[in-house]
């Protein structure tokens, strides 16, 4: 078997362990990071894309409030072109208790998210679509966050600093030598071959799936997948991210991010994370909460839902999965559990993935016995060098020189054959659905209907695929995208469902392809 | 009449057809044929824009259809709601002998007996009964050496990719078939991204035509047929066509792709032609928002328009709107499906426990043969089998019980359903 040497081995290619990834290998650790998946495909790749001013934590867990105004700021530094900053309101509905606002208020100003009240009149000029009969408005600095391209940078930046970043290799073993974990084995799920991967330490970054990865090593971490849903619109309902006043509840949130809205979400807790069913209830509960927000929700058009599972993580046995704080812990699995070489970080979230994977690697330089400062908060991440915001115009912008000077091979997301191209060079995917992510292929309104065929003709040209692995890409791209559609299909979303049915059954007669 | 409206408001119709797709054009224009006064009222455009100009009768049953003229009537016990139930094969095969009359200039070739079998842009070999000319060498069924021909500039064909499934596709009787693929740079201006349009107008162009013949004559090996996009022009595509096979001295064809086709618009041309030339009117924008009537006889359609309501009355009324994809039905989001132009009863349904779709997307989903359901003549029916209006006929996409893309059943199912409504209209009055 192949063996690679390393000192910090980080299993989870989510933002915690590809920020894990990049600090460890900024510290001067020899570091590899490896991922069942493609990078950010588990709850990374499936959360709504709101970095949090800490407003949502502000009453009722002051801890992650305060993490999250402290990191909020750092992540405006240094990760400036994963974020759009569209700025956050909190509102009292009618359907919330008006006195709700003055604890939002005392919490924001206890925790120091930064905050401001607006009057209504004010708040319903920015956001036109919102619900009229909004009390109070008050100004946070929420944003939205890019995670594919978040963590496309921090392991990027690893690899700068000369870590080995391993998608699709999956730990199916740890090996243990006298209570100790030494490595791990793993296995190339593209081409079926195991590898052994030899670390000082191994660094269980796997978030909701931490619980499978620590009984590897023959330890106990109980951690509760909270499943959430998430609805995309199909356009910005609100170009700020849109809360409402009152303790966090289902359904609360519209995020715009890029040429979307995001609604989210639910918190139900559930045995396997990679068992997330979207049930009818809880979409129409997204439905019906959204409505209060913006009226006409419910007549918008829905493109697809999706389900993401919260790393959260207890001692205590919980009833209601929210009153689970959302900050994160470090487990010494050698104080622990006797398992020396092995450490678990627990809980967190998207918005506080640096100051996590900060305490991971502070207690692995306590374990290896160095002293090596952190340094993740001062050194921009790649594309952010400049510090600026990413924006919605950023590819119309990058096409007004000489409209039509190139060929935009998904209209929706105004991606370009050039961008694809690239996108496919430097990623060389499994397929079409590893690209989608790096550039928003097929993420639109048609949800692929167009750019589909186009991107398999060009990746068919470009890797040399044979024909079977360009139609396995091609099919298995339609199923992914179904996936999310169909259960929200209605209205003017069927319609263009349909139309895709005509294009890839009718037209091209894809269920006939040759074997 | 409408007399505040003063000389807008329209005339009294004969027939009032609400769509334009092939379903409403076609029994528009056989019943302006018959020298009845028609009028289309139509949203936009069809879905002739949307797919091939290809009649597909039954592509497709539990495998390839040979021949749907043999396979129609099992087809059609098996499917006792489909369509094709009530359309007996003598009608489909006037419906498409009227066809290829009426597209005369087109030079529709195939036929009910046989099935043709052509590529589609990724390579399928696709039974259909019928072809335009322009596409008719594409025959797979005696095999053959194949090239195709992509533009550097046109997003919608690959022909690298279509090549390479094509060679790995059996044929019926082991007929063999070569490909190869070559691709031209023709000069396209400063423009970088050239629709399927934009080619097919260049094509019409003699020194853009010059250019490609010069680029190609040159990679051509005797005996090849040689496979474009379809973009081989609009109006002149016939002229567009002749002269390439003559100058190349190949047979030359055309595949279809991605939307808008531009088959699609040279069918939708011709057929609205047809139409003004016999006088019918012909108003596309439009959309009709409900009736006026008295017991179960329609009188007239109220029409939205920029304007005012307007009424178009008319002894007999075809519903010609489409599926969801065009959307003559619509599914809201608490489940129901409805007809939004009369509210007529919705057939075939899944019940309310049954999901309307399934996790598989190549999976039949429940809600796929959702629509109207008619009597022997056309009309729409009640849960009971009567008529909702004696003078209402529904046609094309919009009928129940088919699923019209997996079959490969739509054009074919909107020429017959539009010919046998007018039939029954014709023989009322």
């Amino acid at each position: 078997m192949p063996t690679l040497q390393t000192e910090v081995l980080v299993v989870g290619g989510g933002s915690t362990g590809a920020g894990v990834a990049r600090d460890a290998a900024m510290r001067g650790f020899a570091t590899a990071l490896v991922e069942r998946g493609d990078l950010a495909t588990g709850t990374t790749g499936r959360f709504h894309g709101l970095l949090h001013s800490g407003g949502r934590y502000a009453v009722k867990d002051p801890v992650a409030a305060r993490e999250c105004v402290v990191e909020n700021a750092i992540l405006r530094r240094i990760a400036a072109d994963c974020i759009e900053d569209t700025g956050g309101l909190f509102v009292s509905t009618p359907w919330d208790d008006p006195g709700f606002g003055d604890d939002f208020l005392r919490g924001c100003l206890e925790t120091g998210v930064p905050v401001e009240e607006v009057p209504v009149a004010e708040a319903l000029r920015q956001e036109p679509r919102l619900e009229p009969g909004i009390t109070r408005a008050f100004a946070v600095p929420d944003a939205s966050l890019d995670p594919w391209k978040l963590v496309s940078a921090c392991t990027r930046s690893a690899a700068e600093h000369g870590a080995r970043i391993l998608p699709y290799h999956r730990v199916v073993g740890l090996e243990l030598h006298d209570n100790r974990v030494v490595g791990a084995r793993v296995n190339d799920e593209r081409n079926g071959e195991e590898l052994e991967i030899r670390a000082d330490i191994v660094v269980n970054a796997a978030g909701a799936w931490a619980g499978q990865i620590a009984s590897l090593g023959g330890c106990v971490v109980t951690v509760r997948p909270g499943k959430g849903i998430m609805i995309a619109m199909n356009h910005r309902l609100v170009n700020t991210v849109v809360n409402r006043c009152k303790p966090p509840s289902d359904g609360d949130i519209i995020v715009p991010i890029r040429t979307v809205s995001v609604i989210g979400t639910t918190d139900i807790q559930v045995a396997d994370p990679d068992e997330l069913e979207v049930t009818p209830a809880e979409i129409e509960e997204m439905f019906d909460e959204g409505e209060k927000l913006v009226p006409g929700f419910r007549k918008a058009r829905a493109l697809r839902v999706w389900a993401g599972a919260r790393p959260l993580y207890t001692l205590d046995d919980v009833a209601d999965p929210r009153a689970v704080s959302r900050t994160h812990t470090v487990l010494d699995h050698a104080k622990r559990d006797g398992v020396e070489g092995f450490i678990t970080i627990a809980g967190g979230k998207t918005t506080t993935f640096r100051l996590m994977a900060e305490h991971a690697l502070d207690t692995v330089c306590e374990k290896l016995r160095v002293d090596r400062p952190c340094t993740t908060h001062e050194q921009p991440l790649p594309d952010s060098e400049d510090e600026r915001f990413y924006w919605l115009g950023a590819r119309v912008q990058a096409q007004e020189p000489v409209p039509g000077s190139e060929e935009i091979i998904c209209e929706c997301e105004l991606i370009t054959r050039r961008h694809l191209t690239e996108a496919i060079a430097r990623r060389r995917p499994t397929g079409l659905d590893d690209v989608r992510r790096r550039v928003r292929l097929g993420m639109g309104p048609c949800q692929g209907g167009f750019c589909i065929y186009r991107a398999t003709g060009i990746l068919h040209a470009f890797e040399h695929l044979d024909h079977q692995a360009a139609n396995a890409s091609l099919v298995d791209f339609l199923q992914e995208r179904w996936k999310g559609v169909q259960p929200i299909l209605y209205g003017d979303q069927l319609r263009q469902a349909r139309l895709d049915d005509w294009i890839f059954q009718g037209l091209l007669a894809v269920g006939h392809l040759p074997e | 009449m409408n007399e505040a409206h003063g000389r807008l408001v329209p005339a009294s119709y004969d027939a009032v057809v609400i769509g334009a797709g092939l379903a409403g054009l076609t029994a528009a224009l056989r019943l302006a044929e018959e020298g009845q006064r028609v009028a289309v009222l139509a949203k936009g455009v069809g879905a002739t824009h949307l797919a091939p100009a290809t009649i597909d009768v039954l592509g497709y049953d539990d495998g390839p259809v040979d021949s749907p003229a043999r396979t129609l009537p099992e087809f059609a016990d098996a499917n006792p709601q489909h369509p094709y139930r009530r359309l007996s094969i003598d009608l489909i095969r006037a419906s498409l002998d009227w066809f290829k009359a009426c597209l005369s200039d087109h030079g529709y070739r195939g036929g009910l007996d046989q099935n043709l079998l052509v590529p589609t842009a990724v390579g399928v070999a696709k039974p259909t009964a019928l072809v335009p000319e322009t596409m008719a060498a594409a025959d797979l069924r005696q095999g053959g050496r194949f090239i195709f021909v992509g533009f550097r500039g046109l997003k919608d064909f690959f022909p690298a990719y279509l090549a390479d499934n094509l060679a790995r596709t059996p044929l019926p009787g082991g007929a063999a078939v070569t490909t190869r693929v070559v691709e031209l740079s023709p000069p396209l201006g400063v423009a970088r991204d050239v629709s399927a349009t934009g080619f097919a107008r260049r094509f019409e162009q003699a020194d853009f035509r010059e250019s490609v013949l010069a680029e190609l004559g040159r990679h051509l090996m005797p005996g090849e047929i040689v496979g474009f996009p379809a973009v081989l022009g609009l109006e002149g595509a016939r002229k567009v066509w002749q002269e390439l096979e003559t100058r190349l001295g190949h047979s030359v064809f055309e595949v279809a792709t991605l939307p808008p086709s531009v088959p699609g618009i040279r069918l939708y041309e011709t057929m609205t032609g047809a139409l003004r030339r016999r006088g019918a009117r012909l108003v596309v924008g439009t959309t009709v928002a409900g009736a006026e009537g008295s017991g179960n006889r329609l009188e007239g359609v109220v029409a939205h328009t920029a304007g005012r309501p307007l009424t178009y009355r008319a002894n007999s009324f075809v519903l010609a709107t489409g599926g969801f994809a065009s959307g003559g039905l619509q599914l809201d989001s608490s489940g129901e499906v409805r007809e939004p132009v009369f509210d007529l009863p919705v057939a075939g349904l899944p019940g309310p426990e049954e999901p309307r779709f399934e996790r598989g997307y190549f999976d039949e989903h429940a809600i796929s043969r959702a629509g109207v359901a008619v009597d022997a003549s056309s009309r729409p029916i009640d849960g009971e089998g009567t008529p909702v209006y004696e003078n209402l006929h529904a046609v094309g996409a919009t009928l129940s019980g088919a699923v019209p893309w997996r079959e490969a059943s739509g054009n074919g199912l909107s020429l017959a359903s539009g010919y046998a409504a007018a039939s029954a209209i014709l023989e009322a009055s």
